[in-house]
Protein backbone atom coordinates (compact mmCIF):
# COMPACT_ATOMS: atom_id res chain seq x y z
CA UNK A 1 0.00 0.00 0.00
CA UNK A 2 1.48 3.43 -1.31
CA UNK A 3 -1.67 5.65 -0.06
CA UNK A 4 -0.39 9.19 0.63
CA UNK A 5 -3.18 9.82 2.98
CA UNK A 6 -4.70 7.89 5.83
CA UNK A 7 -7.57 5.62 4.13
CA UNK A 8 -10.94 6.71 5.52
CA UNK A 9 -13.50 4.10 6.18
CA UNK A 10 -16.55 4.71 4.21
CA UNK A 11 -19.73 2.78 4.18
CA UNK A 12 -20.74 1.42 0.57
CA UNK A 13 -23.33 -0.49 0.93
CA UNK A 14 -26.74 -0.97 3.41
CA UNK A 15 -28.64 -3.84 4.26
CA UNK A 16 -31.46 -3.89 6.37
CA UNK A 17 -33.75 -6.77 7.42
CA UNK A 18 -36.36 -5.25 10.55
CA UNK A 19 -39.76 -4.99 11.78
CA UNK A 20 -40.50 -2.19 9.16
CA UNK A 21 -38.84 -3.70 5.88
CA UNK A 22 -36.36 -6.29 5.06
CA UNK A 23 -35.02 -4.16 2.12
CA UNK A 24 -33.55 -1.25 2.30
CA UNK A 25 -35.94 0.64 0.55
CA UNK A 26 -38.99 -0.58 2.19
CA UNK A 27 -37.23 0.30 5.84
CA UNK A 28 -36.52 3.86 5.08
CA UNK A 29 -39.73 4.28 3.75
CA UNK A 30 -41.46 3.14 6.88
CA UNK A 31 -38.35 5.36 8.66
CA UNK A 32 -38.91 8.16 7.03
CA UNK A 33 -43.16 8.39 7.34
CA UNK A 34 -42.72 7.33 10.99
CA UNK A 35 -44.60 4.13 10.56
CA UNK A 36 -44.74 1.92 13.86
CA UNK A 37 -44.16 -1.79 13.46
CA UNK A 38 -44.45 -2.75 16.73
CA UNK A 39 -47.32 -4.79 17.81
CA UNK A 40 -48.12 -8.02 19.56
CA UNK A 41 -46.21 -10.66 19.99
CA UNK A 42 -47.15 -13.88 18.03
CA UNK A 43 -44.36 -15.96 18.11
CA UNK A 44 -46.21 -19.56 18.93
CA UNK A 45 -45.20 -20.77 22.93
CA UNK A 46 -45.23 -16.69 23.82
CA UNK A 47 -48.30 -16.13 24.22
CA UNK A 48 -48.52 -16.59 28.34
CA UNK A 49 -45.34 -14.38 29.09
CA UNK A 50 -45.80 -11.26 30.62
CA UNK A 51 -43.80 -9.49 27.50
CA UNK A 52 -46.74 -8.58 25.01
CA UNK A 53 -45.02 -6.05 22.46
CA UNK A 54 -42.61 -6.24 19.98
CA UNK A 55 -41.04 -5.62 16.68
CA UNK A 56 -40.96 -9.17 15.10
CA UNK A 57 -39.60 -9.06 11.41
CA UNK A 58 -43.06 -10.75 9.39
CA UNK A 59 -41.85 -10.12 5.87
CA UNK A 60 -39.14 -12.75 5.79
CA UNK A 61 -38.98 -16.26 4.45
CA UNK A 62 -35.12 -17.58 5.06
CA UNK A 63 -36.12 -20.34 2.62
CA UNK A 64 -36.19 -18.07 -0.28
CA UNK A 65 -33.02 -16.25 0.37
CA UNK A 66 -30.69 -19.21 2.14
CA UNK A 67 -29.23 -21.84 1.47
CA UNK A 68 -30.82 -25.01 3.26
CA UNK A 69 -27.65 -26.57 3.84
CA UNK A 70 -27.19 -22.80 5.70
CA UNK A 71 -30.40 -23.21 6.97
CA UNK A 72 -30.04 -25.78 8.87
CA UNK A 73 -26.80 -24.96 10.72
CA UNK A 74 -27.81 -21.70 11.91
CA UNK A 75 -30.29 -19.77 14.29
CA UNK A 76 -32.92 -17.41 13.05
CA UNK A 77 -30.49 -14.43 13.90
CA UNK A 78 -27.72 -15.75 12.11
CA UNK A 79 -30.50 -16.09 9.10
CA UNK A 80 -30.87 -12.20 9.22
CA UNK A 81 -27.41 -11.58 9.35
CA UNK A 82 -26.69 -13.84 6.38
CA UNK A 83 -29.25 -11.80 3.96
CA UNK A 84 -28.60 -8.68 4.93
CA UNK A 85 -25.48 -9.12 4.42
CA UNK A 86 -26.03 -10.22 0.68
CA UNK A 87 -28.48 -6.89 0.63
CA UNK A 88 -25.77 -4.42 1.14
CA UNK A 89 -23.03 -6.73 -0.72
CA UNK A 90 -25.94 -6.06 -3.60
CA UNK A 91 -25.91 -2.44 -2.50
CA UNK A 92 -22.00 -2.02 -2.68
CA UNK A 93 -21.72 -4.28 -6.02
CA UNK A 94 -19.23 -6.77 -4.38
CA UNK A 95 -19.64 -9.81 -5.50
CA UNK A 96 -18.33 -12.93 -6.25
CA UNK A 97 -15.79 -12.01 -8.65
CA UNK A 98 -14.42 -9.30 -6.16
CA UNK A 99 -14.06 -11.88 -2.84
CA UNK A 100 -12.71 -14.78 -5.51
CA UNK A 101 -10.03 -12.32 -7.36
CA UNK A 102 -8.98 -11.37 -3.54
CA UNK A 103 -10.78 -13.79 -0.92
CA UNK A 104 -8.51 -11.97 2.18
CA UNK A 105 -9.53 -8.52 1.17
CA UNK A 106 -12.86 -8.75 2.56
CA UNK A 107 -13.76 -9.69 6.62
CA UNK A 108 -16.50 -9.90 8.49
CA UNK A 109 -17.56 -8.42 11.85
CA UNK A 110 -20.53 -8.72 13.92
CA UNK A 111 -21.60 -7.81 16.92
CA UNK A 112 -24.50 -10.42 19.21
CA UNK A 113 -26.00 -9.81 22.48
CA UNK A 114 -28.03 -12.89 22.31
CA UNK A 115 -26.70 -15.20 20.03
CA UNK A 116 -28.92 -18.27 18.49
CA UNK A 117 -31.85 -18.56 21.41
CA UNK A 118 -34.44 -20.41 19.37
CA UNK A 119 -32.29 -23.07 18.20
CA UNK A 120 -30.90 -23.33 21.31
CA UNK A 121 -33.87 -24.26 22.95
CA UNK A 122 -35.08 -26.57 20.56
CA UNK A 123 -31.84 -29.22 20.85
CA UNK A 124 -32.36 -28.47 24.63
CA UNK A 125 -35.76 -29.97 24.92
CA UNK A 126 -34.18 -32.83 22.74
CA UNK A 127 -31.78 -33.02 25.48
CA UNK A 128 -34.33 -33.63 28.28
CA UNK A 129 -37.26 -35.17 26.34
CA UNK A 130 -34.98 -38.01 24.18
CA UNK A 131 -32.03 -37.41 25.45
CA UNK A 132 -28.22 -36.47 24.61
CA UNK A 133 -28.06 -39.19 21.36
CA UNK A 134 -30.61 -37.04 19.78
CA UNK A 135 -29.47 -33.56 20.19
CA UNK A 136 -27.98 -32.14 16.84
CA UNK A 137 -24.30 -31.52 16.41
CA UNK A 138 -25.13 -28.18 15.05
CA UNK A 139 -26.26 -27.34 18.47
CA UNK A 140 -22.34 -26.73 18.96
CA UNK A 141 -21.89 -23.88 16.68
CA UNK A 142 -25.65 -22.40 15.62
CA UNK A 143 -26.14 -20.50 19.15
CA UNK A 144 -22.87 -19.07 19.91
CA UNK A 145 -22.12 -15.42 19.41
CA UNK A 146 -20.13 -16.13 16.44
CA UNK A 147 -21.97 -17.95 14.12
CA UNK A 148 -23.28 -15.33 12.22
CA UNK A 149 -19.71 -13.90 11.40
CA UNK A 150 -18.76 -17.49 10.15
CA UNK A 151 -21.64 -18.42 8.37
CA UNK A 152 -21.28 -15.29 6.59
CA UNK A 153 -17.58 -15.76 5.93
CA UNK A 154 -17.95 -19.69 4.80
CA UNK A 155 -21.19 -18.89 2.75
CA UNK A 156 -19.20 -16.08 0.76
CA UNK A 157 -16.05 -17.07 0.71
CA UNK A 158 -14.47 -14.07 2.83
CA UNK A 159 -11.07 -14.49 4.24
CA UNK A 160 -10.18 -11.19 5.41
CA UNK A 161 -9.86 -10.47 9.29
CA UNK A 162 -12.96 -11.87 10.86
CA UNK A 163 -14.50 -10.77 14.42
CA UNK A 164 -17.37 -10.91 16.84
CA UNK A 165 -18.27 -8.55 19.50
CA UNK A 166 -20.15 -10.03 22.36
CA UNK A 167 -21.28 -7.16 23.57
CA UNK A 168 -24.63 -5.64 24.79
CA UNK A 169 -26.32 -3.18 22.88
CA UNK A 170 -23.76 -0.71 22.28
CA UNK A 171 -21.79 -3.44 20.70
CA UNK A 172 -23.21 -2.79 17.28
CA UNK A 173 -21.42 0.73 17.59
CA UNK A 174 -18.48 -0.52 18.71
CA UNK A 175 -18.32 -3.72 15.52
CA UNK A 176 -18.69 -0.95 13.06
CA UNK A 177 -15.59 0.77 14.55
CA UNK A 178 -13.83 -2.68 14.79
CA UNK A 179 -14.39 -2.63 10.78
CA UNK A 180 -13.32 0.84 10.07
CA UNK A 181 -10.05 0.31 12.29
CA UNK A 182 -9.64 -2.68 10.48
CA UNK A 183 -9.98 -1.09 6.73
CA UNK A 184 -7.63 1.26 7.69
CA UNK A 185 -5.19 -1.31 8.69
CA UNK A 186 -5.48 -2.02 5.23
CA UNK A 187 -7.95 -4.72 4.58
CA UNK A 188 -10.12 -3.20 1.72
CA UNK A 189 -13.67 -4.04 3.07
CA UNK A 190 -15.68 -5.73 6.35
CA UNK A 191 -18.86 -6.33 6.01
CA UNK A 192 -19.89 -5.47 9.27
CA UNK A 193 -22.99 -5.27 11.74
CA UNK A 194 -25.66 -6.74 13.79
CA UNK A 195 -28.74 -9.22 13.35
CA UNK A 196 -30.52 -10.41 16.90
CA UNK A 197 -33.51 -12.97 17.10
CA UNK A 198 -34.84 -12.69 20.75
CA UNK A 199 -38.24 -13.07 19.74
CA UNK A 200 -38.87 -17.03 21.08
CA UNK A 201 -39.78 -18.48 24.19
CA UNK A 202 -36.28 -19.03 25.87
CA UNK A 203 -34.85 -15.80 24.73
CA UNK A 204 -37.93 -13.70 26.23
CA UNK A 205 -38.10 -15.63 29.47
CA UNK A 206 -34.14 -14.19 29.50
CA UNK A 207 -35.07 -10.75 29.29
CA UNK A 208 -38.17 -11.09 31.92
CA UNK A 209 -35.48 -10.05 34.52
CA UNK A 210 -34.57 -6.78 32.66
CA UNK A 211 -36.35 -3.91 35.12
CA UNK A 212 -35.87 -1.74 31.89
CA UNK A 213 -37.94 -3.97 29.86
CA UNK A 214 -42.04 -2.74 29.05
CA UNK A 215 -44.45 -5.24 29.60
CA UNK A 216 -47.05 -2.50 28.14
CA UNK A 217 -49.71 -4.58 25.88
CA UNK A 218 -50.55 -1.34 23.76
CA UNK A 219 -48.18 -1.44 20.73
CA UNK A 220 -48.64 2.28 20.20
CA UNK A 221 -47.71 2.75 23.89
CA UNK A 222 -45.60 0.36 24.92
CA UNK A 223 -42.27 2.29 24.18
CA UNK A 224 -42.24 6.22 24.61
CA UNK A 225 -38.78 7.42 25.36
CA UNK A 226 -38.61 11.11 26.25
CA UNK A 227 -41.92 11.49 27.58
CA UNK A 228 -43.82 11.46 30.84
CA UNK A 229 -45.00 8.07 29.80
CA UNK A 230 -41.74 6.07 29.01
CA UNK A 231 -42.39 2.66 30.63
CA UNK A 232 -39.41 0.93 29.65
CA UNK A 233 -38.16 -0.29 26.06
CA UNK A 234 -39.59 -2.98 23.66
CA UNK A 235 -37.69 -5.37 21.96
CA UNK A 236 -37.05 -6.36 18.24
CA UNK A 237 -35.27 -8.87 15.72
CA UNK A 238 -33.69 -8.58 12.98
CA UNK A 239 -30.91 -5.51 12.26
CA UNK A 240 -28.68 -4.36 9.43
CA UNK A 241 -24.92 -5.33 8.22
CA UNK A 242 -23.23 -2.48 6.07
CA UNK A 243 -20.09 -2.63 3.97
CA UNK A 244 -17.20 -0.66 5.02
CA UNK A 245 -15.00 -0.01 2.79
CA UNK A 246 -11.90 2.07 2.29
CA UNK A 247 -12.46 5.18 0.48
CA UNK A 248 -9.51 4.59 -2.03
CA UNK A 249 -10.56 0.87 -2.55
CA UNK A 250 -14.04 2.12 -3.37
CA UNK A 251 -12.88 4.70 -5.48
CA UNK A 252 -10.48 2.34 -7.74
CA UNK A 253 -13.61 -0.35 -8.65
CA UNK A 254 -16.15 2.59 -8.97
CA UNK A 255 -18.48 2.37 -6.31
CA UNK A 256 -20.68 4.51 -4.43
CA UNK A 257 -19.77 6.10 -1.49
CA UNK A 258 -22.69 6.21 0.96
CA UNK A 259 -21.27 8.02 3.90
CA UNK A 260 -17.45 7.49 6.17
CA UNK A 261 -17.18 6.19 9.81
CA UNK A 262 -15.48 8.91 11.05
CA UNK A 263 -15.00 8.43 15.38
CA UNK A 264 -16.16 6.48 17.27
CA UNK A 265 -15.57 5.58 21.27
CA UNK A 266 -16.65 3.28 23.99
CA UNK A 267 -17.77 3.78 27.70
CA UNK A 268 -18.83 1.73 30.08
CA UNK A 269 -20.47 3.19 33.26
CA UNK A 270 -22.46 -0.22 34.90
CA UNK A 271 -25.22 -2.48 34.21
CA UNK A 272 -28.82 -0.20 35.15
CA UNK A 273 -26.74 2.79 36.45
CA UNK A 274 -28.68 5.00 34.29
CA UNK A 275 -27.85 8.37 36.09
CA UNK A 276 -24.05 7.41 35.52
CA UNK A 277 -24.98 6.55 31.66
CA UNK A 278 -24.99 10.80 31.82
CA UNK A 279 -20.71 10.71 32.12
CA UNK A 280 -20.43 7.64 30.39
CA UNK A 281 -22.05 8.33 27.20
CA UNK A 282 -20.93 12.11 27.26
CA UNK A 283 -17.32 10.95 27.65
CA UNK A 284 -17.76 8.73 24.74
CA UNK A 285 -19.63 11.41 22.75
CA UNK A 286 -16.50 13.92 23.26
CA UNK A 287 -13.84 11.07 22.11
CA UNK A 288 -15.77 10.00 18.92
CA UNK A 289 -15.86 13.71 17.84
CA UNK A 290 -12.15 14.02 18.58
CA UNK A 291 -11.84 10.86 16.61
CA UNK A 292 -13.48 12.48 13.86
CA UNK A 293 -12.12 16.12 14.26
CA UNK A 294 -15.58 17.23 14.46
CA UNK A 295 -16.55 20.57 16.39
CA UNK A 296 -19.65 19.78 18.78
CA UNK A 297 -21.54 21.95 16.41
CA UNK A 298 -21.17 20.16 13.44
CA UNK A 299 -23.45 17.63 14.08
CA UNK A 300 -26.41 18.20 12.44
CA UNK A 301 -29.05 15.32 14.10
CA UNK A 302 -28.63 12.58 17.08
CA UNK A 303 -29.79 9.52 16.62
CA UNK A 304 -30.80 8.83 20.31
CA UNK A 305 -30.28 5.92 22.06
CA UNK A 306 -34.09 6.66 23.78
CA UNK A 307 -34.45 3.92 26.18
CA UNK A 308 -37.61 4.79 27.47
CA UNK A 309 -36.75 4.45 31.27
CA UNK A 310 -37.53 8.19 32.68
CA UNK A 311 -33.54 8.03 34.77
CA UNK A 312 -32.00 6.83 31.62
CA UNK A 313 -33.57 9.35 29.12
CA UNK A 314 -32.89 11.97 31.67
CA UNK A 315 -29.22 11.08 31.74
CA UNK A 316 -29.00 11.20 27.57
CA UNK A 317 -30.64 14.16 27.05
CA UNK A 318 -28.32 15.43 29.67
CA UNK A 319 -25.30 13.86 28.06
CA UNK A 320 -26.21 15.43 24.79
CA UNK A 321 -25.92 19.24 26.57
CA UNK A 322 -23.03 18.50 28.78
CA UNK A 323 -21.13 18.13 25.55
CA UNK A 324 -23.17 19.91 22.69
CA UNK A 325 -23.55 22.78 24.91
CA UNK A 326 -25.84 25.62 23.99
CA UNK A 327 -26.03 23.54 20.62
CA UNK A 328 -27.04 20.29 22.28
CA UNK A 329 -30.60 22.44 22.78
CA UNK A 330 -31.10 23.15 19.19
CA UNK A 331 -29.81 20.13 17.23
CA UNK A 332 -32.41 18.03 15.77
CA UNK A 333 -32.56 14.62 18.06
CA UNK A 334 -34.51 11.47 16.70
CA UNK A 335 -35.25 8.37 17.69
CA UNK A 336 -37.03 5.74 15.00
CA UNK A 337 -36.47 2.65 16.88
CA UNK A 338 -39.62 3.89 18.46
CA UNK A 339 -40.69 2.23 15.34
CA UNK A 340 -38.96 -0.92 15.54
CA UNK A 341 -38.18 -1.91 18.83
CA UNK A 342 -34.64 -2.39 20.06
CA UNK A 343 -32.85 -4.93 18.72
CA UNK A 344 -30.00 -5.18 21.58
CA UNK A 345 -26.85 -4.76 19.03
CA UNK A 346 -28.91 -4.32 15.88
CA UNK A 347 -30.81 -1.26 17.24
CA UNK A 348 -27.53 1.09 16.93
CA UNK A 349 -27.08 -0.77 13.44
CA UNK A 350 -30.49 0.21 12.35
CA UNK A 351 -29.39 3.53 13.46
CA UNK A 352 -26.74 3.97 11.40
CA UNK A 353 -28.63 2.76 8.66
CA UNK A 354 -31.25 5.29 8.83
CA UNK A 355 -28.13 8.14 9.62
CA UNK A 356 -26.48 7.52 6.45
CA UNK A 357 -30.30 7.08 4.31
CA UNK A 358 -31.04 10.46 6.13
CA UNK A 359 -27.72 12.61 5.24
CA UNK A 360 -28.81 11.33 1.67
CA UNK A 361 -32.20 12.12 1.61
CA UNK A 362 -31.79 15.55 3.49
CA UNK A 363 -34.34 14.18 5.82
CA UNK A 364 -34.53 13.51 9.45
CA UNK A 365 -36.72 10.66 10.33
CA UNK A 366 -39.29 11.04 13.08
CA UNK A 367 -39.85 9.20 16.21
CA UNK A 368 -42.95 6.96 16.26
CA UNK A 369 -45.54 7.19 18.94
CA UNK A 370 -43.61 9.90 20.87
CA UNK A 371 -45.49 13.13 20.27
CA UNK A 372 -44.20 15.60 22.97
CA UNK A 373 -40.98 15.54 25.17
CA UNK A 374 -40.74 16.09 28.90
CA UNK A 375 -36.70 17.03 28.07
CA UNK A 376 -34.93 19.94 27.09
CA UNK A 377 -34.44 18.27 23.46
CA UNK A 378 -34.98 19.25 20.36
CA UNK A 379 -37.30 16.03 19.60
CA UNK A 380 -38.13 15.13 15.52
CA UNK A 381 -41.84 13.70 16.11
CA UNK A 382 -44.75 13.38 13.74
CA UNK A 383 -43.59 13.91 10.26
CA UNK A 384 -39.72 13.65 8.73
CA UNK A 385 -37.93 17.33 9.32
CA UNK A 386 -35.82 18.30 6.13
CA UNK A 387 -32.74 19.46 6.90
CA UNK A 388 -28.84 19.17 5.31
CA UNK A 389 -27.33 16.35 6.99
CA UNK A 390 -23.04 16.66 6.84
CA UNK A 391 -22.86 15.28 10.02
CA UNK A 392 -24.87 12.38 12.29
CA UNK A 393 -24.15 10.92 15.83
CA UNK A 394 -25.32 7.92 16.85
CA UNK A 395 -25.70 6.78 20.62
CA UNK A 396 -25.89 3.67 22.09
CA UNK A 397 -25.89 2.30 25.58
CA UNK A 398 -26.38 -1.07 26.69
CA UNK A 399 -27.93 -2.41 29.70
CA UNK A 400 -25.09 -4.05 31.29
CA UNK A 401 -23.42 -0.56 30.98
CA UNK A 402 -21.77 -0.15 27.80
CA UNK A 403 -21.95 3.27 26.34
CA UNK A 404 -20.85 4.16 22.46
CA UNK A 405 -20.86 6.91 19.98
CA UNK A 406 -20.38 6.65 16.65
CA UNK A 407 -19.76 9.93 14.31
CA UNK A 408 -20.95 9.71 10.78
CA UNK A 409 -20.35 11.83 7.98
CA UNK A 410 -21.89 12.69 4.56
CA UNK A 411 -20.60 10.98 1.50
CA UNK A 412 -19.59 14.88 -0.04
CA UNK A 413 -17.24 15.46 2.83
CA UNK A 414 -14.04 15.12 1.48
CA UNK A 415 -10.91 16.16 3.16
CA UNK A 416 -9.83 18.86 1.44
CA UNK B 1 -31.17 -56.31 9.71
CA UNK B 2 -31.32 -54.72 5.78
CA UNK B 3 -27.95 -52.44 4.94
CA UNK B 4 -27.92 -48.78 4.22
CA UNK B 5 -28.90 -48.00 0.93
CA UNK B 6 -27.73 -45.03 -0.93
CA UNK B 7 -31.29 -43.73 -0.87
CA UNK B 8 -31.44 -43.75 2.71
CA UNK B 9 -28.14 -42.04 2.98
CA UNK B 10 -29.19 -39.31 0.03
CA UNK B 11 -32.32 -38.72 3.17
CA UNK B 12 -30.70 -38.49 5.56
CA UNK B 13 -27.99 -35.84 4.31
CA UNK B 14 -30.40 -33.85 3.40
CA UNK B 15 -32.63 -34.58 6.52
CA UNK B 16 -28.96 -34.01 8.97
CA UNK B 17 -27.32 -31.54 6.61
CA UNK B 18 -29.70 -29.81 4.01
CA UNK B 19 -28.01 -31.52 1.10
CA UNK B 20 -29.93 -32.46 -1.67
CA UNK B 21 -28.66 -34.93 -3.68
CA UNK B 22 -30.51 -37.51 -5.77
CA UNK B 23 -30.15 -40.94 -5.01
CA UNK B 24 -28.93 -41.61 -8.71
CA UNK B 25 -26.53 -38.59 -8.83
CA UNK B 26 -24.79 -39.72 -5.35
CA UNK B 27 -24.48 -43.17 -7.23
CA UNK B 28 -22.62 -41.26 -9.71
CA UNK B 29 -20.35 -39.38 -6.59
CA UNK B 30 -20.00 -42.40 -4.91
CA UNK B 31 -15.97 -41.32 -4.44
CA UNK B 32 -16.44 -37.72 -4.79
CA UNK B 33 -15.51 -36.07 -0.88
CA UNK B 34 -18.57 -35.50 1.26
CA UNK B 35 -16.80 -31.82 1.43
CA UNK B 36 -17.64 -31.58 -2.02
CA UNK B 37 -21.28 -32.56 -1.98
CA UNK B 38 -22.10 -29.91 1.17
CA UNK B 39 -21.50 -31.89 4.02
CA UNK B 40 -19.04 -30.42 6.80
CA UNK B 41 -17.65 -32.77 9.46
CA UNK B 42 -20.76 -31.48 11.91
CA UNK B 43 -22.99 -32.57 9.35
CA UNK B 44 -21.45 -36.23 8.83
CA UNK B 45 -21.57 -36.46 12.59
CA UNK B 46 -25.33 -35.56 12.29
CA UNK B 47 -25.85 -38.27 9.78
CA UNK B 48 -24.07 -41.18 12.04
CA UNK B 49 -26.28 -40.17 15.05
CA UNK B 50 -29.56 -40.14 13.37
CA UNK B 51 -28.27 -43.56 12.00
CA UNK B 52 -27.00 -44.69 15.64
CA UNK B 53 -30.61 -43.46 16.89
CA UNK B 54 -32.39 -45.57 14.21
CA UNK B 55 -30.97 -48.80 14.41
CA UNK B 56 -30.30 -48.68 18.24
CA UNK B 57 -26.38 -49.29 17.50
CA UNK B 58 -22.91 -47.66 17.74
CA UNK B 59 -21.15 -46.41 14.53
CA UNK B 60 -17.77 -46.65 14.98
CA UNK B 61 -15.72 -43.88 15.25
CA UNK B 62 -14.34 -43.87 11.50
CA UNK B 63 -17.75 -43.62 10.51
CA UNK B 64 -17.40 -39.89 11.25
CA UNK B 65 -13.92 -39.98 9.34
CA UNK B 66 -15.56 -40.79 6.39
CA UNK B 67 -15.06 -38.89 3.71
CA UNK B 68 -16.81 -40.24 0.46
CA UNK B 69 -19.76 -41.98 0.67
CA UNK B 70 -18.51 -45.40 -0.56
CA UNK B 71 -16.06 -45.53 2.43
CA UNK B 72 -19.23 -44.16 4.53
CA UNK B 73 -21.68 -47.16 3.06
CA UNK B 74 -19.06 -49.68 3.63
CA UNK B 75 -18.13 -49.04 7.04
CA UNK B 76 -21.92 -48.71 8.37
CA UNK B 77 -23.12 -51.84 6.75
CA UNK B 78 -20.00 -53.89 7.95
CA UNK B 79 -20.87 -52.65 11.49
CA UNK B 80 -24.37 -53.35 10.85
CA UNK B 81 -23.97 -56.46 9.05
CA UNK B 82 -21.63 -57.78 12.45
CA UNK B 83 -24.14 -56.49 14.83
CA UNK B 84 -27.03 -58.49 12.91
Amino acid sequence: MSAAHERRAAITGIGVVAPNGTSTDTFWKATQEGLSALDRITREGCEHLPLKVAGEVRDFEPAAVIEERFLVQTDRFTHYAMAAADLALDDARLGKADSETAPYSIGVVTAAGSGGGEFGQRELQRLWGKGSRFVGPYQSIAWFYAASTGQISIRRGFKGPCSVVAADEAGGLDALAHAARAVKRGTDAIVAGSTEAPLAPYSMVCQLGYEELSTVAEPDRAYRPFTDAACGFVPAEGGAMVVVEADDAARARGAEVRGFVAGHAATFTGASRWAESREGLAQAVRAALDDAGCAPEEVDVVFADALGVPEADRAEALAIADVLGAHGRRVPVTAPKTGTGRGYCAAPVLDTAAAVLAMEHGLIPPTPNVHDTVHDLDLVTGRARPAELRTALVLSRGLMGSNSALVLRHAATDRA
Amino acid sequence: MSPITVEELAGLMKQAAGVSVAPQDLQQQYDSGFDALGIDSLGLLGIVGELENRHGTSMPPDAERCKTPRQFLDLVNSTLMAGA
